[in-house]
């Protein structure tokens, strides 16, 4: 594409007052790649030229994208290998409170007195025996009876002589 | 966004990021690196992605950022100019041509690597990269005005510079 040296003077002037448009600036720059430059745009071809071999300027690593996607995405390898992490995690946590429990109930149980433990196996046996306990207590209550009743006959005995004072205080 | 999209729509712009992030760090190893922290940052951070207008522009940013953290870190000002080499190639030249251009290039690339650091980024998104002003603005964290006039300003130191040139021959 040729154009006339007017119209890049006209735009040259624009772009040094930062006037140009983008479409613009390419164009001057697709104008000062051509080899056949006047004489006095000679340096500001360089400095198009320059602008357009910067823009070539690339990244230089064939390995580059694939060492982001690596760095970038969970490891497919690895993904087992980290189920397996992640449960035995799991499993560890689980463990610990497991033992936690079984000791502290152990601590428990030692502290208190024990709870009371069925010693019979026949139910006859351990009614008899029952039978046998509560009757000796009903024995020992009775024996008690007999002897509160002793202490009751000075209670009454106290009471006569009360009512006697009294009677013999209305009477004065 | 998944995998897939992220290898067809960001990866490519790597070149841009690369050439973007080696105008601050000025070697192509460190350069290569911010690239690649970009993506990931990219990657881990896509769920924003969705929101963001000109994602290209964003990761423009990111790279900005990531540079200027890494010039930071490593505390060392950039003012040597980078040494870059030009494969100049027009059929249409003769070797004497071809030489003569390249000489002018390396000139042109000192007198760019000598500009203020804003206008270097603002030429080089303009006239390389051929963003629009709104992307730059974006891309700088300027407003509008800022990137005009750090445009005309390198522009213009360019342009003289270039008229000193022709008229001395230096």
């Amino acid at each position: 594409m040729l154009m006339d040296s007017n119209r890049i003077e006209n735009l040259l002037s624009k772009y040094w007052n930062c006037e140009t448009s983008l479409e613009e600036e390419q164009q001057l720059r697709e104008y000062f790649k051509g080899g056949d430059i006047p004489e006095q745009w000679k340096e500001t071809a360089a400095l198009f030229r320059y602008f357009e071999e910067n823009k070539k300027k690339t990244l230089n690593d064939v390995a580059f994208d694939a060492a982001i996607i690596q760095n970038v995405q969970p490891q497919k390898k690895g993904k087992l290998v980290k189920l397996f992490y992640n449960s035995m995690r799991i499993a560890a946590g689980i463990a610990v409170l497991v033992m936690a429990v079984w000791f502290v109930r152990k601590e428990v149980r030692d502290t208190t007195p024990q709870e009371v433990v069925d010693t019979y196996d026949d139910p006859q046996l351990a009614f008899e025996e029952t039978k046998k306990a509560l009757l000796m207590i009903s024995k020992s209550f009775g024996t008690a009876e007999n002897q509160a009743k002793k202490l009751n006959m000075f209670n009454e005995a106290q009471e006569e002589i009360q009512k006697k004072d009294k009677s013999k205080n209305s009477k004065l | 966004m998944n995998l897939e999209s992220f290898q067809t729509r960001v990866l490519p712009v790597k070149n841009k990021l690369f050439r973007f992030a080696l105008k601050f760090v000025g070697s192509e190893e460190e350069a290569k690196d911010v690239v690649q922290e970009v993506f990931i940052r990219v990657w881990n951070g896509r769920e924003q992605m969705n929101e963001v207008q000109n994602w290209e522009a964003w990761c423009m940013r990111i790279t900005r950022n990531l540079s200027l953290d890494r010039i930071r870190s490593i505390n060392r000002k950039q003012t040597h100019p980078i040494e870059e080499s030009f494969n100049v190639q027009h059929e249409a030249l003769t070797p004497h041509e071809s030489t003569e251009i390249h000489e002018s290039m390396q000139r042109i690339n000192q007198l760019i690597a000598s500009l203020p650091e804003k206008q270097r980024q603002v030429i080089h998104l303009r006239d390389v990269e051929g963003y629009s002003y709104n992307e730059i603005c974006e891309i700088l964290e300027l407003d509008m005005n800022q990137v005009k006039v750090n445009l005309f300003r390198a522009r213009n130191a360019v342009r003289e510079k270039l008229m000193k040139i022709n008229a001395y021959g230096l």
